[in-house]
């Protein structure tokens, strides 16, 4: 842990507080230079908050859609479950970039879409790819599956019999899952939406591919940083904000649920 | 049970195997050229490698990877002894940094017999060229009957929303804007008025260069900024789009390959960088890839070389100016991110 993790991140932070040079890359110093260019620069403050933006999406519609199906997962009996749990897994069996590229043939100009919508209902060319939506959509795709397996393992801890006694005093299902079982599970949502809020955070291949050179996520402007003009000081300095501030809005949601509904 | 049986002479053969072996391989030099993959890799071996460098009994291990990486290797090691790699492929710009901090061998005929055949505008001091292209003006002859001439054409009404770009490639769009409206590569204040200029007329960017054939293909644009090469490989693929040379002159895009100051085993490198400038290696990478050669002395024949064939009169070719845009090549990537990518 100490060998593979904080000192690698040891020497990165001395890099962020390296000042950079075109030709000789780094140039010794300690300056919040890098640090300052963020926070003070509008375009890149723009950038997080997009990065915040689509994240909190993605983790909503993640949550909202995985909910019922993790719930319905982990209730189902007999040899449908074994099937409907391999449905879930099989899209990890692929490649993220793979799946994007499915999401491409879909989304562009000329694209499935365009020539269902134009050839049925004779609309205007129809084209998704480089927007902001095209990413989300990407990013769901990817991240559902992991929301989905996650709450079903939360879900099956929680004893089907207490749903049963809910039912046996008259309450409907609905109001035994929102009363009872949410409640219980919300430590296990919460590690969910950690999951997918981190992932998504972190994304990389779908914003490049999806979003295109317009739109801006915060992992391909540090990948931008580093590889395109070789500035490591300022992709350390890039990558520590994008450390801290995913960590930050983990611990507000984690303060965010109340004492009694947390995990021990 | 079989008897078993040891002749005589095979044991004597299984002796002297390794002594054998091991004088092949001490016979045989090693060359680790740190490369782009794909089909520059490919043609590398078949070109250069293979053909070349193998009946001279040199050894060649293909160090795949990007180039900055590559060019950040080169920094990192710079106060080794010895590195890690014999060549290492760069474009032109880092292969300028590289020579300037004084990170690589410098070159001369001594040591490159081959290097007295290296066109004039392209001769360097300890940077070898290998391919060079041109920035030109690709049109979709389908839809377009009267492309662009020029750069300030682009930003005529008739071609809103239908000219597109690579963003990668943003110093070099920024220098022929510069030249389109300065005559020099190096008038940055005004290369990035026009460019805003464009950018209101519509500019649609791509992330990567291959992604703008389907844009072609779908209509999407029917005009775009790319080099000769990349045009020269979708016509052979079977997607006819045009080049156009633009007026005030094309930027060269010129990619090559250096020896580090602590390559291992420099011998092989110096015979490298001669093989890459026989006539036919740069024959093979023309007909395959559409890169020019950057030597007097190979002439390409048939329809490689029709295709490749400069018009007449011939076009302006303007090599950037290295010093300047090295080290502009950060703010200019910087500006443009926020100006032209993000809007």
């Amino acid at each position: 842990m100490v060998l593979t993790l904080v000192v690698p991140l040891g020497f990165m932070l001395r890099d962020s507080l390296n000042r950079f040079d075109p030709s000789e890359m780094m140039i010794a110093a300690v300056t919040p230079e890098n640090y300052l260019r963020f926070f003070v620069d509008p375009f890149y403050r723009d950038v997080l908050y997009t990065t915040i933006r689509v994240s909190v999406i993605v983790t909503a519609s993640c949550l909202l859609c995985g909910l019922p199906m993790a719930w319905r997962l982990a209730r189902a009996t007999g040899r449908w479950k074994p099937v409907l749990v391999v449905l879930t897994v099989l899209p990890l069996f692929i490649g993220s970039t793979t799946r994007t590229a499915g999401w491409m043939i879909l989304f562009s100009r000329g694209g499935m879409l365009d020539i269902v919508s134009r050839g049925l209902f004779n609309t205007a060319p129809i084209n998704l790819m480089y927007t902001e939506p095209a990413v989300i959509l990407g990013i769901i795709a990817i991240n559902l599956p992991f929301t989905v397996l996650t709450l079903q393992s939360v879900f099956e801890g929680i004893d089907p019999r207490l749903e049963e006694a809910a039912a046996s005093m008259g309450a409907p299902p609905s109001r035994a899952f929102w009363r009872i079982v949410f409640p219980l599970a919300l430590p296990g949502v919460l590690i969910a939406a950690v999951l997918c809020f981190i992932l998504c955070m972190n994304a990389f291949a779908t914003p490049v591919l999806l979003g295109g050179p317009k739109f801006q996520m915060m992992a391909p402007l540090l990948y931008w940083a580093f590889s395109g003009d070789n500035n490591w000081p300022f992709a350390a300095a890039l990558a520590f904000i994008l450390m801290a501030t995913t960590l930050g809005l983990t611990g507000l949601a984690n303060v965010a649920i109340p004492r009694r509904y947390r995990g021990n | 049970m079989p008897e078993f049986t040891l002749p005589r002479r095979t044991v004597l053969g299984m002796l002297a195997a390794p002594a054998l072996l091991t004088r092949r391989a001490a016979a045989a030099e090693t060359c680790v050229v740190g490369t782009w993959g794909g089909d520059y890799a490919r043609l590398l071996r078949e070109n250069i490698d293979d053909p070349i460098l193998k009946p001279a009994d040199v050894n060649v291990i293909q160090d795949v990877g990007d180039e900055t990486p590559r060019y950040t290797k080169l920094v990192a090691q710079k106060m080794l002894p010895r590195g890690t790699t014999d060549i290492a492929c760069l474009g032109a710009v880092n292969g300028f940094r590289a020579t300037e901090a004084g990170l690589v061998e410098p070159l001369d005929e001594t040591k490159v017999p081959n290097l007295k055949h290296v066109l004039p505008n392209l001769r360097a001091t300890g940077f070898v060229p290998h391919i060079y292209s041109a920035q030109v003006i690709v049109y979709n002859p389908a839809a377009v009957s009267d492309p662009p001439k020029s750069f300030a054409d682009l930003l005529d009404p008739k071609w809103k929303g239908k000219v597109g770009m690579v963003s990668t490639v943003a110093p070099w769009v920024l220098m022929g804007a510069s030249l389109v409206e300065s005559g020099t590569t190096t008038d940055f204040d005004k290369a990035k008025a026009f460019m805003l200029k464009l950018n209101a007329n519509g500019l649609r960017l791509y992330p990567e260069t291959d992604s703008l054939a389907p844009a072609f293909k779908s209509g999407e644009i029917d005009v775009g900024v790319i080099w000769l090469a990349r045009s020269f490989m979708w016509h052979n693929a079977g997607f006819p789009v045009k080049g156009q040379f633009p007026s005030e002159g094309a930027i060269l895009y010129v990619s090559g390959m250096v020896v580090p100051k602590n390559a291992p085993n420099k011998a092989a490198a110096f015979k490298y960088m001669n093989a890459l400038l026989e006539p036919s290696a740069q024959q093979g990478f023309a007909a395959h890839m559409g890169y020019l050669p950057t030597i007097d002395d190979a002439p390409l024949s048939g329809s490689v070389g029709e295709q490749l064939a400069f018009p007449e009169p011939k076009p302006k070719l303007v090599t950037p100016d290295y010093a300047v845009i090295s080290k502009s090549m950060a703010d200019l990537n910087d500006w443009w991110i926020k100006n032209i990518q993000h809007t």
